[in-house]
């Protein structure tokens, strides 16, 4: 098992999905549940004959941040580009049930309970969306741990940390927006349609995936901070994400409706408004949102050292 | 096609190390492999079970686990090992790591 002093410093970017759980929790306070010792691994990828690993690609499980218990969920990207199937979401579902059911029976049996000792979800994605060997079962279960969070709302905040190498796209986009609040690195990309999947349907015309810059000024952190897309930038350690979640943990959950990006009226309003702005914007690229959000320069944006980033940079708003 | 799976004992005779708690290490990358180590009286031996989609390795894999219990002198164990496609050189050298990090503590 990897020694929590070494792993804060570690580039979040390269660290694995047990690296990432561990080391996003206070020293020494991670337990691991449904853990590769308890070898449930795929029946689907079996049939098939492809390789299976005994955790599935997610490791769940729940530490502690302060006095708030964090329940934990952590994709591996290695295995099967961090695709989620029936195994890795039942994982998935019941991490963020068992948080909701420990929110209910610790508010019946001790109402002063302080936001500070009221659970939370972290969630961190590093994923292609649904594995597509297990088509339907896949499918069905983003459907079913989009259900899960939206039963933990009002109750037990659920907080999306994506700066892994392979991003949170495709399903997992979808999950990661109907999340409470969103941490990234601006190695972090998030999205729906891949770069690369884009660019075979589309063409390079359309979308050149080749171009790590645009991809990374379309989908990166820094142009989904500018957006609203994502709540909190950090710079890239283990630690930074770590200290992110520390500030966000005690907060009462109320404050993070403000940070949601779907299912309320109000939220749906402000969505149309920002499609009615791109209509009449047109933009042709990132930067042109960059500009309209107030950012004079948007090149500089794109290149000046992420300090300097977070101290200048003007979001968007609607 | 199916998975494969290869189960066999391995046994050197001067085995004089165990290890006193399970570990598991690795992921299963495209080329690599992840092992769970498991403490068990064996009287001196170690099992292995490979889930594995590549065929006809068997002989390989005997070899490769007897090179490293010969270089380790570990017995008593029994490994699981999940592999993808894994080099021999990859499987031991995840076999090494899995090795230093149940004796280092």
């Amino acid at each position: 098992m990897p020694k929590w002093n070494d792993l804060q410093e570690q580039n979040f970017l390269e660290s694995d999905a047990r690296a990432r759980a561990i080391g996003l929790v206070d020293e020494g306070s991670f337990t691991e549940l449904a853990g590769p010792f308890d070898r449930f691994h795929s029946p689907h990828l079996e049939t098939l004959g492809e390789a299976v690993e005994f955790d599935d690609g997610i490791v769940t499980g729940v530490g502690k941040i302060g006095k708030t218990l964090v329940f934990v969920i952590s994709q591996e990207g290695r295995f099967i580009g961090g695709s989620v199937g029936e195994v890795g979401s039942a994982k998935m579902v019941n991490t963020i049930r068992l948080a909701t059911e420990f929110y209910d029976k610790l508010v019946a049996e001790h109402p002063d309970a302080t936001d500070e000792e009221k659970p939370i979800v972290v969630i961190s994605f590093e994923t292609g969306g649904v594995r597509l060997h297990e088509s339907n079962a896949g499918l069905l279960a983003h459907a079913e741990v989009i259900d899960q969070i939206q039963k933990a709302r009002h109750k037990v905040p659920v907080i999306s940390v994506i700066g892994s190498k392979i991003g949170c796209f495709g399903g997992m986009g979808f999950v990661a927006a109907a999340t409470d609040a969103i941490v990234m690195s601006e190695y972090g990309r998030l999205g729906l349609t891949g770069p690369e999947v884009i660019e075979q349907e589309m063409g390079k015309e359309e979308f050149d995936s080749g171009d790590r810059a645009l991809v990374f000024r379309t989908t990166g952190g820094r142009h989904k901070y500018i957006m609203g897309d994502c709540d909190v930038l950090v710079k890239g350690s283990i630690k930074d994400f770590r200290e992110a979640l520390q500030k966000l943990a005690p907060l009462p959950v109320s404050d993070f409706e403000a940070m949601r990006r779907v299912a309320s009226p109000e939220l749906v309003e402000k969505q149309l408004k920002l499609v009615a702005l791109t209509a009449e914007l047109q933009p042709k690229d990132a930067r042109d949102l960059w500009a309209k959000a107030g950012n004079a320069d948007p090149i500089a944006t794109e290149n000046k050292p992420i300090d300097e980033f977070l101290a200048e940079t003007k979001r968007l708003t609607i | 096609m199916a998975l494969n799976t290869l189960e066999f004992y391995v046994k050197i005779g001067a085995a004089t190390k165990s290890i006193d708690k399970p570990l598991h290490l690795g992921v299963v990358g495209s080329g690599d492999m992840e092992v769970l180590m498991e403490p068990k009286d064996l009287k001196g031996a170690a099992s292995v079970k490979v889930v594995t989609p590549v065929a006809g390795f068997e002989e390989l894999w005997k070899r490769l686990i007897e090179t490293f219990a010969t270089e380790t002198l570990l017995g008593d164990v029994q490994f699981k090992i999940n592999d993808n496609n894994a080099t021999p050189a990859v499987v031991l050298l995840r076999l090494r790591q899995a090795f230093t990090e149940a004796t280092e503590e």
